[in-house]
């Protein structure tokens, strides 16, 4: 019949539309969990399967802190928001109408504000209340927008609840507070349970309120995530995440499909249904398996956590502290665990993304660390505000171990040596895929104005920070990559902006990963990155080259400094002591790969290694090349000023 | 014989292995006011979907005028529908859920208004078309989903237990309402409602239903005074069902008491219910009665009193009458021939509910 | 119940969003209105005139309207056949989109960078087709892609709920007065799910603008948009008072939506969960 026909096909479109959108949701989620079982740590590398990454992530301490401050949150702040939501959400109901709608639409605020402009008020806010940003700010700001979604919940059950059962349970000799728990309750307990969810849900998913609002102390996985997008994600992240969503699913599965409901009942219900003229034999079946499910998940999750960091927090304790704040990924963890060892000191870690973030941080002493490691021009910066402590090389005797000829390259940021000691350095180069440039027909690249090949078109990745962008067109113009010269900026720009059509993307250190997946022909790379990606790139059907380019480049160096309200100012000597001595620095270098300034690591190394000239370079004959300097704020605003230019264009 | 307005033919309806409706046949008439009847579940709801075209019956046809329409979707039947919660257009005015209909004909505009202003008129709101839905009361919104349904000049009109949830008041007042419409209008009106009272105050013909099955069908009258079985019996009213024996032709014994009745062709000494209506138990002197008992209950209730008389083999007698009998004392019971309905015994449950399919 | 009393159930509350709420937003506004000196300005909101911010804000716009629509498109048609399907038992609608949500979304986004991209999976999948690959990773239409992702729940739940409020009896009326299923979706169906609709809207539309994350993993950088020119502003600009100012450009458009919500959905119908 033509009718059966027609609804055949249509139940067929609505599969398949079904089935696309479920492809649509859950592949990216699909691929997250292949990705955990990837034994290369590249992203765009399938290196074989391995279970290295479930065993690593219980020994990240990072990783499990960030997942217990995560579970923390989402739970303290749900289960706070439940108890200031439910109880704001009955005295709103028994408000008249105009204080009523004016409570309501404050309530909307924060669910209908953009994340952006709610993290940044509240975090202004914090700071103007002289709160210091940490787990603390991060909790308040997390219940602020998740008691909106309890009233949400509540609201529409309170409305649903008969006053009289509340009448009904005082007149039968209930008080007030006894009546609430024993009738009022029980009727909006699915609202408190849905909203807790909710709370629970939106907490863990959030990103940008946490980073706007967090300390520097403190990781969510989310912000922890975030840092690592910039050196590329561990696949214990993914491990992690996998195991999360796996639970959650299982859980859910489990309660909310127990084979106990079904046949009999449902076929009753059906009849009653038909019989009522209710509808098609819809029915609604009871969506309180699924909150107890997550509710069950949830709490699962909380007592796992909360017992294996109780653990961890009970076997180290102690006053003896120093505070670390390094770039993420920029340290053998293992050499944190021997400094604790032989020293005593109780290393508490912490992890930035850029230069431009941490000096606010240090500036504003809301976390006061004892140790950071900037880069150059940030170093000047830092000195020349105040922000950095002369250090006593009386207690640093490893010193000896630099190369003189860094503590050389150092006076250009550092005049006297005074506050910095070199910790990695490199150049700034292009690195290039052999075969896709052959392919492109396109010689191998010698010089930054190679990078405005029109043959190049989105096969180019550059650098997404100011002075990284602005030093290649500066260096090809012949001009210092140090200048304030507003002509030779706008230059610079006007080249910069020449070139946007060829460019794939900007990107930070994710050029390693997208060179390796031969993404791209060319990229701006730090010289550092070059050992792991000819490791990573081993198996690939091409060779990937590095070339300090002709016009000269930016010779980087961080250093370990000491800020000027550091509490454990010898401790911090200490530690930088004791990465001065050759076989730490060594086991650093073979972890990060980038070049190290220590001569007594380097004659550790292989002659291949010590002759790489991608990693040491002859500096000497470098003439043209610099060290990043401080400009200063105006000329710094210009900077950025004509690199939004560059980008926004 | 006229042709029938709507003729369901074997229908049989099944919800995940469940019968609700099994091989079901019912004619209607036009012009006349049909109540399907029965408690909750008994398929009234089913029939009247299958006719309205909201459900395809598993088998069977359905025939409109003489045309099969079983596999028509609804917008394309001759009939329309009053749902039982009215299901009215909240986001439309009053006038806009009575145009909708016409609208999508593609009426014209003065033709519409028209119909608006007449429709209105005929269920007593002029003046109501700017309203909002939200703004009437429940009857009021009841007259309206009668109106948006017969601006359409349906031939036929179903309604699923209109009048369900307006109090009891309102519920007479739109009963008459109701009778009124339907003459003033001349359709053919399928009324569901498991009110019984409803049924007899409005209906030309009432169908009455349980477990799928038609039981009974036949005027207010003869479903009142002459049940076919227990059911319609118990259903239809309260009434005294008692064992008895068919002595013969016109004579039952009830309790070892023989009593005259107007039945035939029951068969000599064979088992029977006897239905007797509880105002058709005439309480006597005990020396003029039938059968004698005590009275063990007795309750005011207006119009008349409501007694419960004990026959000495514990059988409790439901009485109505003008005449009131103190409790405990004895009293005789007698009932007029014409008001004894014998009928015959079902074998098994099952067999009560097949019913009598016309 | 005891009106009197319960309603000093609220004052917590209310202390908190004055403290939490109300006087962060006046930071923003204080911050926006003055300079680096703290005197009054009206430079940081006129700065969006700018060419680079306005063009940021005018992508942003663009970009979130077309992701909006695309929502839309996608979560209606998704909408009615859940509710047709009866799908809402079990709550299986919650179950399939809010579990998403329990993998960080950042992780999700960089995920379809792997998709996406040139040698993605995507392409890979192609490529063994021998089909022509997909190039638009670091694309505005990667940056759609993502938002649409990203924010597809939050337009279908509410709509979703919105239509299952709606009783069988309404649609079935509709048809009995002879609507065929194009005109109950028209004029039945869509004016009824109206507050879901506007409210998932508001939920993709606000979010989408203001984004920073998404543009960032999935446009490459190449693209600015508002999100990204406050962000930097914030954290790497660390002009605070533009950052501000221009944030209050933003809040404009959330008033825009606390009005239209209030037009439109007065009862919270359209709530998404």
């Amino acid at each position: 019949m033509m009718n059966r026909e027609h609804t055949r096909l249509k139940r067929f479109f609505q599969d398949f539309y079904l089935v696309f959108i479920m492809v649509f949701l859950y592949a990216p989620i699909l691929i997250m969990m292949g990705l955990s079982f990837n034994s290369s740590k590249s992203r765009t590398q399938w290196g074989g399967f391995t279970l290295q990454w479930y065993v690593e992530m219980f020994q990240d301490a990072a990783i499990m802190d960030a997942l217990y401050n995560t579970l923390m949150i989402a739970f303290i702040s749900a289960l706070a928001a439940c108890i200031i939501g439910t109880a704001a959400a009955m005295g709103i109901n028994s408000m008249k109408r105009l204080p009523k709608t004016v409570v309501m639409g404050v309530n909307n605020i924060p669910m209908l504000n953009s994340d952006i402009v709610t993290g940044i008020s509240l975090m202004l806010a914090f700071i103007a209340f002289g709160i210091s940003l940490g787990f603390q700010t991060i909790l308040l700001a997390h219940i602020t927008f998740n008691v909106p979604y309890v009233i949400l919940s509540v609201m529409p059950k309170l409305k649903q609840t008969d006053k009289s059962t509340y009448e009904a349970a005082m007149d039968l000799g209930a008080g007030p507070v006894q009546a609430f728990f024993k009738v009022v309750f029980p009727d909006i307990m699915p609202g408190v349970l849905s909203g807790f969810l909710l709370a629970f849900t939106m907490s863990l998913d959030d990103f940008i309120i946490t980073h706007f609002t967090r300390g520097a102390g403190i990781n969510t996985l989310s912000t922890l995530i975030y840092s690592e997008v910039r050196r590329g994600i561990k696949p214990s992240m993914y491990a992690l995440s996998s195991i999360i969503f796996v639970t959650v699913l299982a859980l859910l599965l489990i309660t909310n499909f127990s084979p106990d409901r079904s046949g009999k009942d449902r076929a009753a219900a059906g009849l009653e249904a038909a019989g009522a003229g209710a509808g098609n034999g819809k029915r609604r079946s009871n969506p309180e398996a699924f909150r107890k499910g997550l509710l069950v998940a949830a709490a699962f999750a909380i007592v796992v956590s909360v017992s294996f960091t109780t653990y961890k927090h009970f076997t180290s304790s102690g006053s003896n502290q120093l505070y670390v704040y390094n770039w993420g990924e920029y340290i053998d963890e293992s050499v944190i665990d021997e400094f604790e060892e032989e020293t005593g000191i109780e290393v508490v870690y912490d992890l930035f993304e850029t230069n431009e973030e941490m000096y606010p941080v240090i500036e504003a002493g809301a976390v006061q660390y004892d140790v950071v490691c900037p880069s150059d021009y940030m170093i000047q910066k830092m000195a020349e505000n105040g922000l950095l402590a002369e250090i006593d090389f009386d207690n640093i005797p490893n010193i000896s171990q630099i190369d003189p000829i860094y503590m050389e390259r150092s006076k250009s940021f550092d005049p006297e040596n005074k506050y910095s000691v070199p910790y990695t350095w490199g150049t700034v180069g292009i690195l290039y895929n052999t075969k896709r440039i052959q392919e492109l027909g396109v010689p191998a690249p010698t010089k930054w104005s190679d990078l405005w090949d029109p043959r190049y078109k989105g096969e180019i990745l550059m650098q997404d920070s100011v002075r990284d962008a602005f030093m290649v067109a500066q260096k090809m113009l012949g001009y210092s990559m140090n200048t304030t010269d507003p002509e030779e900026l706008a230059e610079a720009r006007d080249l910069l902006i020449q070139q946007k059509p060829l460019v794939q993307a900007y990107v930070v250190d994710q050029v390693r990963d997208k060179m390796i997946g031969g993404e791209a022909a060319v990229g701006v790379i730090y010289s550092g990155e070059m050992l792991y990606i000819q490791e990573e790139s081993a198996g690939a059907d091409f060779t990937l080259e590095y070339v300090v380019p002709e016009e000269g480049t930016n010779i980087w160096i961080d250093s370990w400094v000491i800020p000027a309200n550091a509490r454990n100012k010898e401790n911090a000597e200490k530690w930088i002591d004791f990465l001065c001595r050759p076989d730490i620095a060594k086991k650093n270098f073979d972890y990060i790969t980038y070049s190290t300034p220590n001569k007594g690591a380097y004659d550790m190394l292989d002659d291949d290694l010590k002759n790489n000239k991608a990693l040491f370079p002859d500096v000497d004959q470098m003439t043209n090349s610099e060290v990043y300097k401080y400009l200063g704020d105006e000329a710094d605003s210009l900077y950025n000023e004509m690199w939004k230019e560059v980008k926004s264009y | 014989m006229e042709q029938p307005l709507i003729d369901l033919v074997d229908i049989s309806k099944s919800y995940d292995g469940t019968a609700v409706l099994d091989e079901l046949n019912l004619s209607v008439k036009e012009n006349t006011f049909v109540t399907l009847l029965g408690p909750s579940g008994c398929g009234k709801t089913t029939t009247l979907r299958i006719i309205g075209g909201f459900e395809k019956p598993d088998k069977g046809r359905v025939v409109f005028d003489g045309q099969d329409i079983t596999s028509l979707p609804p917008n394309k039947r001759q009939l329309n529908t009053v749902f039982q919660k009215y299901a009215l257009f909240t986001h439309m005015t009053i006038a806009e859920n009575i145009a909708f209909g016409l609208k999508i004909k593609n009426k014209p505009k003065t033709y519409i208004d028209d119909k608006i202003r007449y429709a209105l008129k005929l269920v007593n709101l002029d003046g109501y078309e700017n309203r909002s839905v939200t703004s009437l009361s429940g009857g009021q919104q009841q007259r309206i989903a009668i109106a948006r349904a017969i601006v359409n000049e349906p031939r036929l009109l179903l309604l699923d237990e209109p009048l369900g949830a307006l109090d009891l008041k309102l519920r007479q007042d739109m009963q008459y309402e109701l009778i009124r419409l339907k003459n003033e209008l001349g359709i053919t009106f399928i009324y569901v409602t498991h009110d019984q009272e409803e049924a007899l105050t409005m209906s030309d013909t009432i169908v009455v239903m349980n477990q799928g099955y038609i039981q009974q069908m036949g005027t207010p009258e003869q479903i009142y005074n002459e049940p076919e079985n227990a059911f319609v019996a118990d259903f239809i009213g309260e009434s005294n069902i008692v064992p008895g024996i068919m002595i013969q032709d016109e004579l039952v014994e009830i309790f070892g008491a023989r009593f005259a009745c107007v039945d035939k062709g029951f068969g000599n000494n064979t088992p029977v219910d006897v239905v007797i209506r509880p105002e058709d138990v005439e309480l006597v002197r005990p020396e003029e009665g039938t059968l004698t008992g005590v009275c063990t209950h007795l309750i005011f209730k207006g119009v008349h009193y409501e007694m419960e008389v004990t026959t000495p083999d514990g059988f409790e007698w439901l009485v109505h009458s003008t005449g009131m009998c103190p409790v405990g004392q004895q009293v005789g019971i007698r009932v007029d021939p014409f008001n004894i309905q014998i009928m015959n015994k079902p074998a098994s449950e099952d067999e009560e509910a097949v019913g009598v399919n016309e | 119940m005891n009106r009197s009393l319960n309603k000093y159930l609220a004052a917590p509350y209310i202390v908190w969003m004055i403290g939490f709420t109300v006087i962060p937003l006046a930071m923003i506004a204080f911050y926006g209105f003055t300079d680096r000196e703290g005197h009054f300005t009206l430079a940081n909101v006129t700065a969006i005139a700018t060419p680079e911010h306005a063009k940021a804000l005018f992508l942003s716009l663009v970009l979130s309207l077309a992701s909006t629509v695309i929502c839309l498109l996608l979560a209606y048609p998704l909408a009615l056949i859940l509710r047709e399907r009866g799908m809402g038992k079990g709550s299986f609608i919650v179950f399939i989109f809010i579990l998403p949500m329990w993998m960080n979304f950042l992780l999700r986004t960089m995920a379809w960078q792997t998709l996406l991209e040139k040698n993605g999976v995507i392409n890979g999948f192609l490529t063994f087709l021998h089909l022509p690959n997909l190039a638009i990773i670091n694309t505005p239409a990667a940056i759609i892609l993502g938002m649409v992702y990203n924010f597809l729940p939050f337009m279908v739940l509410p709509i979703y709920n919105a239509l299952a409020k709606i009783d069988d009896n309404v649609i079935n009326a509709a048809r009995d007065l002879g609507a065929n299923n194009l005109q109950v979706i028209t004029k039945i169906l869509i004016p009824l799910s109206v507050p879901g609709i506007i409210s998932g809207i508001n939920m993709v539309f606000v979010p989408a603008l203001t984004t920073f994350v998404i543009s960032t993993l999935l446009g490459g950088s190449k693209i600015l948009l508002i999100g990204n020119i406050i962000e930097q502003e914030f954290t790497k600009g660390s002009n605070w008072n533009l950052g501000s100012g221009l944030s209050l450009i933003l809040m404009a458009f959330i008033l825009v939506n606390m009005a239209l919500t209030a037009k439109y959905d007065k009862d919270g119908e359209g709530n998404a969960f």
